[in-house]
């Protein structure tokens, strides 16, 4: 899925009352498949592109487009429905859903929209097995450390094969080892396609070549 | 399976935060078991109290008693009877061509706190019930002979409740149900000869006798305590005790027994008539009497309250009166039952409410995996459904069994016959409104989730 970013502007107020104005008429084109790296100082508006491109937040001027469908013209269950079928996210922390099992979480998103297939549990657990969680299909997210949480995170972007992954400092948080699983993990999603587009300080994703880098300081693409 | 999954979600939830999730249920269960009680007991007075004034349209009792003292100490058999009429009102009754029935009551006894209600046959006859009887000396047309004074019937429940079979022996206790100074008259011992099969009515809970039994015990009873206690004193036992048997008889041994217990007539028709007849506890506590119609009864009613020594009281008026005031009560209980479910369901949409917001940021997490609204929305429901839901069903499951054991109390002192598990328009009424309120406080706490920044709460640590 070809992605589109045409003349995005987005600003917040503060507390204060001041306006921020993070994006400021961003235009960026990434191919279907490339990997796209965003770099920036903090606010610069890594997050704030990722979540336009999720479709969780709107942009206040500009044009997403993903594919041939223009985000911005959908409803909420629209969007809701584009999210669960094209965009895996990951981020930073808290990405499991702690009243299901590891296992559960892979498939949770399928689940709750009703499109598990007859061979769901057998994929899960293969995915499992190729991100180095084998025998932890049954834990709980509880029971996890911080570095198998991002894993799980990851596998289940691995089952749900979606086409756009957005990766907000994946392994922010891990130590070198932890942060090496979880990027090789990742790196699993190109075997299918995706496009991944990911914000990162992490040395382990020096180790990538994007097809593409944009710095966002400054409130655009440069 | 995406059911499964919101089942399973909520399931968690609940797990999580079990302790709310017991007393929300439980705070619905207890308005329900109050609202069980309140539907039960409204209908069973409802039903008892047209059951019984459709058979006995009029009652004649001593003068001095209230139309409502007399209903219910006659029909309920719930208060004390006030007094004692004269047997020659009965007999007058009996040839007035308005009449079609009347069966004399005497009442004064009680044993194991039911009261021991002296009739005749024909009274047995009319409740139009059949009979556990002992084989060969029970005659079922002349079910309380007047030449046995032992025979004694009981009510079913009563007898189920106390163990009492056929050919047991017991004697009563002089006094009502709550007289501080009953004792017990050991010297005449009745014999159960049947027991009345269900009428669904006070009778159940009824020990029937013959009223010249009534009439035999005091005899003894005041022959022994004028023995006992014959000391020549201007009063005796039975104006110690408060009863009407025995005017008379004191006289008949020097003593005063029985006089002036406040029912007028003892001096001035008592000493004369009694001595002529040899009979000085000829009294009743009551006449119960059909009429041939509305009118009559009517007029009867006048014509007996205008009596020295009696008065008359409209049964299906009194209990009517008797309705709209228990039907107030009803109301008040009915309001405070409603009330208390409110005050319940206010609690259980501050549990969902609290219960939305500690979920708060798992359900933007949701959101972003792109699981609908729709479902998140619906994992609020099921959990208040399942609170509601719960306390319904415990709360209904506790309100019958509590009436179910408590009815022989409910059926014995108040009179009334409940169904304990007979599920009544007033908790189908609250069943109703308590799911669809649920309901509507789930989807008014769902609005928080439609409104949530899921930015915001995903990010937040």
């Amino acid at each position: 899925m070809d992605i589109n970013v045409s003349e995005v502007s987005k600003s917040f107020k503060t507390r204060s009352g001041k306006v921020l104005e993070v994006l400021k008429g961003l235009n960026i084109e990434v191919p279907s498949g490339s990997i796209l790296k965003l770099e920036g100082a903090s606010g610069s508006g890594k997050t704030t592109l990722m979540n336009i491109l999720s479709g969780l937040i709107m942009p206040d001027e500009g044009k997403i487009e993903i594919g041939d469908i223009d985000i911005s013209t959908l409803s909420e269950v629209e969007k809701d429905r584009f999210r669960a079928e094209n965009i895996g996210y990951i981020f930073q922390t808290f990405n499991l859903l702690s009243p299901f099992s590891v296992i559960e979480n892979v498939y949770a998103p399928a689940a709750f929209s009703g499109k598990l297939k007859k061979d769901h549990k057998e994929k899960a657990m293969e995915i499992l097995n190729q991100v180095g969680l084998k025998g932890f299909e049954k834990s709980m997210p509880y029971h996890l450390s911080v570095g198998q949480r991002q894993r799980v995170a990851v596998a289940r972007v691995l089952f749900s094969e979606n086409r756009i992954i957005l990766a907000d400092e994946p392994t922010a948080s891990l130590d070198k080892i932890s942060s090496k699983s979880v990027f090789d993990s990742l790196m699993k999603c190109r075997e299918f396609g995706a496009t991944i587009i990911f914000a990162s300080h992490d040395e382990v994703f020096r180790e990538i070549s994007p097809d593409r880098t944009v710095s966002l300081d400054e409130g655009g693409a440069q | 399976m995406r059911a499964g999954f919101l089942l399973k979600a909520v399931i968690h939830n609940i797990k999580h935060r079990l302790g709310t999730f017991i007393i929300s249920v439980l705070a619905v269960a207890v308005a329900f078991t109050f609202l069980s009680a309140v539907g039960a007991v409204s209908f069973g007075i409802a039903s008892t109290a047209v059951n019984t004034s459709l058979r006995y349209p009029l009652v004649v009792g001593p003068a001095g008693s209230s139309d409502t003292q007399l209903v219910m100490s006659s029909i309920f058999n719930i208060d004390k009877p006030s007094g004692t009429l004269d047997y020659s009102v009965y007999e007058e009754l009996l040839r007035d061509p308005r009449v079609t029935a009347a069966y004399p009551m005497a009442r004064s006894d009680s044993y194991r706190g039911v009261p021991i209600i002296g009739v005749n046959s024909n009274f047995i006859k009319d409740l139009k019930t059949s009979f556990y009887a002992e084989e060969g000396g029970f005659n079922k047309n002349d079910p309380l002979p007047h030449n046995d004074l032992h025979t004694a019937i009981v009510g079913y429940k009563f007898a189920e409740r106390y163990g009492i079979g056929i050919g047991d022996t017991f004697v009563g206790s002089h006094g009502h149900v709550g007289d501080s100074h009953a004792h017990t008259h050991d010297y005449f011992e009745y014999r159960v000869a049947a027991i009345l099969e269900p009428v669904n009515g006070p009778e159940d809970y009824s020990i029937f006798t013959h009223y010249k039994a009534v009439w035999a015990v005091h005899e003894d009873h005041d022959c022994e305590h004028g023995h006992e206690h014959g000391h020549g004193h201007g009063h005796g036992h039975g104006h110690e005790h408060g009863h009407g048997h025995g005017h008379g008889h004191g006289h008949e041994h020097g003593h005063e027994h029985g006089h002036g217990h406040g029912h007028g007539h003892g001096h001035e028709h008592g000493h004369g008539h009694r001595h002529e007849h040899g009979h000085n506890h000829e009294t009743l506590t009551a006449v119960l009497v059909r009429t041939v119609n509305p009118v009559a009864t009517s007029q009867l009613e006048g014509e007996y309250s205008a009596k020295p020594g009696s008065t008359a009281a409209d049964v299906g008026r009194t209990v009517r009166r008797l309705v709209e005031y228990m039907s107030k009560a009803e109301q008040a209980a009915g309001f405070f039952s409603y009330g208390t479910l409110f005050i319940v369901l206010m609690m259980v949409f501050v549990t969902v409410l609290m219960s939305v917001s500690e979920r708060k940021k798992e359900m933007a997490l949701m959101r972003t995996l792109g699981i609908g609204r729709g479902a998140i929305s619906l994992t609020v429901m099921i959990e208040t459904m399942l609170i509601t839901f719960s306390g319904i069903l415990t709360g209904l499951a506790a309100g019958h069994l509590i009436l179910y054991f408590a009815k022989p109390f409910i059926d014995m002192r108040l009179g009334i016959n409940i169904e304990p598990f007979l599920f009544t328009a007033v908790e189908l009424q609250g069943v109703v409104i308590t799911l669809i309120a649920g309901q509507i406080l789930a989807l008014i706490a769902m609005f928080r989730i439609y409104n949530m920044n899921l930015i915001e709460e995903v990010s937040r640590d």
